[in-house]
């Protein structure tokens, strides 16, 4: 008979990657050899010491957090499933995904206009009119705005997590569609006042412009670097939290 | 696989997100527990969860129910905590291929703890610990998965794509470096 290894009591212990034959052998010779039962009791007292070590227990509220991550990224994959494309979802939004820059032109001016005829129409300033206006141009922009962004939610998503060259090529196309619209919506936004958000369309603008233009090679090298970058500077939060911000304030406007 | 969890499985895979959700209370505890040991960090191990589930949902539609759901997100979990161990260079994760021709116990004696490390039970633990730390991470892997979750070397191998004599040698060396790190109680 074969020596008994430390590597056949190890699979003697566990009943696996062994024959059975091997394993009577090894249980007639435990019956046997002293030597052999303590070397077997040694590596039973071995694992006894690591199975001693507590269980891992997450954190309090695991599943809650968990689900408040997951939650967004599967909305957004519902949104996506393959028998929509995101071009199709675009085209939801926008009529037709040719049309985003069109679109947002429109709103633009439709903004420009409502300020301009809020502060010029009367000689004397009315203040009330005025108001009005701005109120109006503020819930159209806010709604356009908070489409876009979901628009650019979706594929910033698809950017970081998708593997397939296909979906890329598709997201790459929607970015390059968004980034004029996303440049008319800061300039709109800055006209109205609203600082704020203007800055933050301005922010998005250069991440946009990258995943309109990719580099040629590495696409794997390019999604860790998103991913990195997201991670970084909570980016997809804050394009979340600012279309949720604009969904409310445009619900309290009508 | 319970009729409700089937169920719940059909409906997540049409796009139902309260059927998913039932699915990720139902496992996430037991898939954080293998990807914590795994991984050694609970951030880590929460973030390799997430991403499970989320990789779980994208191929929802793949799962065919050949092995239990269970098996099959718990294959997804590992690999998604490997992933993020390589993701934040937290230890190797390539093995060589075939036989361990060279001395692994020479090689662990460097590192190895010295007695009056082991003098109470509670450093025993952290021992263990440590020295899984220590290990490479399809070492680890290959341990956890065969001690912690009873998995067959086929499944190991499966998930871990690699043959099932290196997953042996893989748990080997996990073993001799966990009973030079315990000597003592031997």
């Amino acid at each position: 008979m074969n020596p008994i290894s430390d590597q056949d009591l190890v699979l003697h212990h566990y009943r696996d990657g062994i024959e059975p034959a091997r394993i009577a052998q090894i249980d007639a010779e435990l019956a046997r050899s002293p030597e052999l039962r303590a070397r077997r009791e040694a590596l039973l007292r071995m694992f006894a010491a690591v199975d001693s070590a507590p269980e891992p227990t997450p954190a309090a509220d695991f599943n809650g957090r968990l689900w408040r991550a997951l939650e967004p990224r599967l909305f957004a994959r519902i949104d996506a499933a393959p028998r929509e494309s995101w071009r199709t979802r675009l085209r939801g939004w926008f009529g037709q995904p040719t049309l985003a820059w069109a679109a947002a032109c429109m709103i633009a001016l439709a903004v420009g206009v409502g300020f301009y005829a809020g502060r010029r129409s009367a000689p004397e300033p009315d203040v009330l009119a005025q108001a009005r206006a701005d109120e109006s141009a503020m819930r159209v922009l806010d709604a356009y705005v908070a489409a876009h962004l979901r628009a650019t939610e979706g594929v910033l998503l698809t950017a970081s997590n998708s593997d397939s060259t296909q979906l890329l090529d598709g997201n790459r196309e929607l970015a390059a569609s968004l980034v004029d619209a996303n440049h008319l919506y800061a300039r709109a936004a800055a006209r109205a006042g609203n600082t704020q958000l203007a800055d933050f369309l301005r922010q998005l603008e250069p991440v946009l412009m990258s995943l309109a233009n990719p580099p040629a090679s590495a696409p794997i090298k390019q999604n860790e670097g998103l991913r990195d970058y997201l991670h970084s500077t909570d980016l997809l939060f804050q394009v979340r939290a600012t279309k949720a911000r604009l969904d409310r304030s445009g619900n309290r406007r009508t | 696989m319970t009729d409700d969890e089937a169920r719940w499985i059909a409906r997540a895979g049409e796009g139902d997100a309260v059927a998913f959700r039932r699915l990720v209370e139902a496992h996430s505890g037991a898939l954080y527990r293998v990807c914590a040991r795994i991984t050694g960090d609970r951030a880590i191990a929460e973030d390799a969860v997430q991403e499970a589930f989320f990789n779980a949902y994208r191929h929802l539609r793949d799962f065919d129910g050949r092995a239990a759901f269970s098996t099959w997100l718990h294959r997804i979990g590992v690999n998604a905590a490997l992933e993020q161990m390589r993701r934040r260079g937290r230890g190797e994760v390539t093995l060589p291929e075939g036989d361990d021709d060279g001395d692994p116990i020479a090689a662990v004696v460097e590192t190895a703890a010295g007695p009056e490390r082991h003098a109470r039970s509670a450093e025993i633990r952290r021992d263990v610990e440590t020295e899984l730390a220590r290990m490479s991470a399809l070492e680890r892997t290959a341990f956890v998965l065969r001690h912690h979750e009873g998995q067959s070397l086929e499944d190991i191998s499966a998930t871990l794509s690699m043959n099932v004599g290196a997953c042996k040698q893989a748990i080997f060396r996990a073993v001799r470096k966990l009973r030079i790190a315990l000597e003592p109680l031997g």
